[in-house]
């Protein structure tokens, strides 16, 4: 299971979205500035405040973090 | 090998690869993940012909104009070194290496981080350097900006829509800068708290920003205001590090380069943009700044020939 917490303003968030699209990774979205519930989930889980965060089967990566996205997603480049 | 490969993938880079595409150049864009200034802009208001639009979609319209030319854009491309032999330039990015004859330099600049005890613990965990990404999170939450330019006073403004209360720190006894309207605004507005003359000295917390100890007037008193975010936005440095050594930075560790010409000190090193020692990092001019430079590498290739 794929997550992405983000807000709409991040540009970052938007870049990681469309890549996983691309990829043709299906991922659920959560907007955290709504989503109150959720921005402490995010909280929990990654230990900081900074968007994006995604959840990739339990693995956490904070950012937009390629490398580390397209290795824990096997995904080929 | 490369005729031309251009680093940075911002106004000037894509500007210049758009050029260099037209004028038929064999060329590599290499842009690290970092989505830069541009993109980390809120609202882009004095781009000619766009009235406005945010950061983020301009920078998108700039990437699928170079697409349009089947301009190839390599991402996830954080240089590490540039050696030049001679006629032309290795490059070492994302663990591969790329040749070429010609490179332009387009790498812009990177905010400058807060330096005082707590900044590096605190970082992402209530410290952030993206109003635009991260404002929406502090939602009835008392918040700091550190900086009171144009861009500390934007985010300011950003976050009244969101914090309940903005403390905005100005190291100058006024609030400075192009926005006349704005300071006007921020001045009388009751979610907002200027302190003028004041600098930061620690930030607290358990696990997360609690607090912000700030200086006034240079005198010895200290004042803990209690937040839970701290924005901070004092100012940028060009990104230029990676060419220590290569081509003369000046002080301010800008690029120094020829005003008609984009040429770095080097031969066949040419740079445009907010990374150069030219005046007023705007985007337009970024813009221009990396036709030229694309423009002199074609003449440069021409004459080398």
């Amino acid at each position: 299971m794929v997550k992405v917490y983000s807000t709409p303003t991040c540009a970052y968030c938007v870049t990681l979205k469309k890549f996983l699209t691309e990829k043709g990774i299906q991922f659920e979205a959560v907007d955290v500035s709504q989503d109150e519930a959720a921005l402490k989930e995010m909280v929990a889980k990654s230990g900081q405040m900074g968007v994006p965060v995604i959840n990739i089967d339990g693995q956490i990566v904070v950012g937009f973090n390629r490398n580390k996205i397209v290795e824990l997603l096997n995904i080929k480049e | 090998m490369h005729d031309l490969i251009i680093i940075g993938a911002g106004p000037a880079g894509l500007s210049a690869a758009i050029y260099a595409a037209r004028k038929k150049m064999n060329l590599l864009v290499l842009a690290d993940d970092d989505r830069g200034q541009t993109a980390e802009a809120h609202q882009v208001e004095n781009y000619l012909g766009i009235p406005s639009i945010s950061g983020n979609e301009l920078n998108d319209k700039f990437r699928e104009h170079a697409k349009i030319l089947g301009i190839e854009i390599g991402d996830g491309n954080d240089v590490e070194k540039i050696t030049g032999n001679g006629n032309s330039f290795e490059i070492t990015a994302g663990g591969k290496s790329y040749s070429a004859k010609c490179l332009i330099v387009a790498t812009g600049k990177k905010y400058r981080e807060l330096d005082v005890p707590g900044a590096k613990e605190f970082k992402g965990k209530g410290i952030t350097y993206c109003a635009t990404c991260d404002a929406p999170m502090f939602k009835n939450k008392a918040v700091a900006v550190v900086g009171a330019g144009d861009a500390g006073q934007d985010a300011a403004w950003q976050l009244i829509k969101y914090a309940n209360k903005i403390y905005l720190l100005n190291k100058y006894p006024e609030l400075r800068g192009d926005n006349r309207q704005m300071q006007e605004q921020l001045k009388t507005h009751p979610q907002v708290e200027i302190f003028n003359n004041c600098e930061p000295m620690e930030i607290k917390g358990e696990g997360f920003v609690e607090s912000l100890t700030i200086k006034c007037n240079g005198n010895g008193r200290e004042q803990e205001i209690p937040v839970n975010g701290i924005f901070v936005e004092i100012g940028s440095v060009p990104a230029s590090k990676f060419l220590a050594g290569m081509v003369e930075l000046n002080d301010k560790e800008e690029i120094v380069v020829d005003p008609k010409t984009n040429m770095s000190s080097r031969p066949g090193i040419f740079a445009a943009g907010d990374v150069t020692n030219v005046p007023h990092k705007q985007m337009i001019i970024a813009a221009g700044e990396g036709a030229k430079a694309a423009l002199s590498v074609y003449e440069y290739l021409k004459q080398s020939k």
